[in-house]
């Protein structure tokens, strides 16, 4: 439902999007993982036609953004960064608004607004002004506004900043129970969203994809060696036993406070807990603690776009790895 | 066209919905107030040319520089407004037109400036209870009115499409306005006719007066109607151009 092709902004003095090109079916939901002025809010403009891309193409719902423009951005909801509204309207009078905008024809507009005002929880508020609303209010008036069309393709520009963990948690059911039908494009710099939410990343940085697939795979892929931590009572000599456990790579050990832990690298696919706990029962050592070390997404995130040194791991496949240059300037459009 | 309606409705609503507006309106009731009154004691006056007396109430120029003030305002927070807040992005994304945008956006504006214009017909529905009043003229001066508040606020639109600041787009457009409204007014001081006739085809003062005696002149309907296209493509222009750079 969007399709990327080698997409490019340019600004007088920076790159914000690099030759992008990824796609997002429908039933899906991808997440646009990046720091803060990785080039995510410009992406998602050029998507929605709000900006004209420099060169590259992109389509949604099969239409050109920039030759059917028109078609394009009636097949798409956008809920831009944080959720312009027009604050003297109340919820109703807003939606009805947008609805008129999105062509959804008149003897329809009630019933439409009805349909989303139940589906946005918005029952309590549909005729309150919108500057007496709450934030999560109005994220969630926003996002009724970008779905009173029902557009095939949703594109969401942080959906869930600035709201309270339980705002947060109802936003991401709806965005959820959303992207079963449609194609959803959100993008967040908050790594649990992703993991919550998305059923595929794309990581980008400095305008470049510096890494694509499901969390799982990301993690699989780009986490590095398998680390098992254990902790044992006294202080134990159990560095020599455990290298010569087969599928280690390294070991170190710490002892402290009547108590030596031990951190243990594994060769990839290898698992090597229950051969430690074995181990430590053949040798009579007390275990305390013995646990698989999981990489976060955000160890692979910052790995990703650290930029004070080249990381080899991050250059695995799709994408080439994250290019120094060119320089981004901190706090340029996102 | 729908559209279109749905930006006018939004626009025209929203100036009743901020206090600016009441401002606007509660001047320039105050000002038409007072200008009947100098009507009325013209009225008094034995002898008095009776038959003109209603022309200044459209033509005087008291509402005329009050005009030049107040279109300034109303039109500032045409776009201005929606670049701070964010929801020009909203506007822009949905499938609409830029011109669909610029002529909601002005019609809406212009709406609002004909609605202050409303409460006056209260002056004119006095004074034909009390005076034998022709409509014709009347309705003609109001045609002017409307034709010279379009051209007025479709400068002001285009203002408002070069800037994030309200305040700078008001100052923009009075500062094109005062230009436009007094260069007409030079040909008092022409000798030359050619020069005299050109600087008469803008002279929005005897504009202004002809229309209030009821002449309808096909140039001046074309010269107002002409001057607001312009100025509107000009908007339309400048705002597909600010897409470029956010």
């Amino acid at each position: 439902m969007i399709e990327v092709q080698n997409l490019t902004k340019k600004y007088p003095t920076l790159v914000a999007v690099a030759d992008v090109t990824f796609s997002v079916r429908e039933g899906e939901i991808v997440g646009f993982l990046g720091p803060n002025g990785a080039g995510k809010t410009t992406a998602m403009r050029v998507l929605t036609g709000f900006l004209p891309p420099t060169s590259g193409s992109a389509r949604i719902a099969g239409h050109d953004v920039v030759a059917q423009s028109r078609r394009a951005r009636s097949s798409l909801g956008y809920l831009p960064e944080s959720a312009a509204l027009y604050p003297e309207m109340r919820v109703r009078e807003y939606l009805a608004y947008r609805a008129r905008l999105e062509d959804v024809p008149g003897a329809e507009v009630r019933g439409r607004v009805d349909e989303v005002v139940a589906s946005c929880l918005l029952d309590e508020v549909a005729g309150r002004k919108i500057e007496n609303l709450s934030k999560g209010f109005r994220q969630r008036t926003a996002l009724a506004g970008a779905l009173v069309h029902r557009p095939p393709v949703l594109i969401l520009d942080e959906p869930t900043v600035g709201l309270d963990p339980m705002q947060i948690i109802k936003i991401r059911q709806m965005i959820r129970t959303l992207g079963r039908e449609r194609a959803v494009l959100l993008s967040t710099h908050i790594l649990p969203e992703v993991d919550a939410v998305c059923d595929r990343v794309l990581i980008i940085d400095r305008g470049r994809i510096v890494a694509e697939g499901t969390p799982a795979e990301l993690r699989r892929r780009l986490a590095g060696s398998p680390v098992v931590r254990a902790a044992l009572k006294g202080t134990v000599a159990a560095r020599g036993d455990l290298e010569k456990l087969p599928g280690v790579v390294a070991v170190q050990e710490t002892a402290s406070d009547g108590e030596t832990r031990v951190r243990v690298e594994c060769l990839p696919e290898a698992d090597l807990v229950e051969d430690i706990f074995h181990l430590a029962v053949a040798r009579g050592w007390v275990l305390r603690e013995l646990a698989r070390d999981v990489a976060s997404l955000e160890d692979i995130f910052v790995r990703l776009t650290r930029h004070d040194e080249t990381e080899p791991g991050a250059s695995a496949e799709p994408v080439p790895e994250p290019q120094p240059e060119p320089p981004a300037p901190e706090g340029t459009p996102s | 066209m729908r559209k279109f309606l749905a930006i006018v409705g939004r626009e025209w609503k929203a100036y009743f919905l901020s206090p600016l507006a009441y401002v606007i309106l509660a001047a320039f009731l105050g000002l038409n107030g007072y200008v009947f009154t100098i009507i009325l004691a013209v009225l008094n006056e034995p002898g008095a040319p009776k038959d003109q007396a209603l022309l200044y109430l459209f033509a005087n120029g008291f509402t005329s520089w009050f005009t030049l003030f107040a279109v300034p305002v109303i039109a500032m927070r045409l776009f201005p407004e929606e670049r701070k807040s964010g929801t020009i992005e909203v506007l822009l994304t949905s499938p609409v037109t830029e011109v669909e945008v610029v002529l909601g956006k002005f019609a809406g504006a212009l709406g609002f400036y004909l609605t202050l214009w409303v409460p006056s017909l209260i002056y004119i529905w006095i004074l034909r209870s009390n005076a034998p009043i022709d409509l014709g003229p009347v309705a003609a001066a109001y045609v002017g009115i409307a034709l010279m508040g379009g051209y007025f606020i479709s400068v002001g639109t285009f203002a408002s499409t070069l800037t994030k600041n309200q305040i700078v787009a008001a100052i923009l457009s009075f500062g094109m306005l005062v230009p436009i409204f007094s260069t007409g007014l030079l040909d008092y001081l022409i000798r030359d006719p050619k020069n005299r006739d050109a600087l008469s085809y803008v002279n929005m003062w005897t504009h202004l007066e002809e229309f209030a005696r009821g002449v309808v002149d096909t140039r001046r309907v074309i010269y107002y109607v002409s001057a607001t296209a312009f100025f509107l493509f000009l908007a339309t222009a400048s705002l597909a151009a600010k897409k470029e750079t956010p």
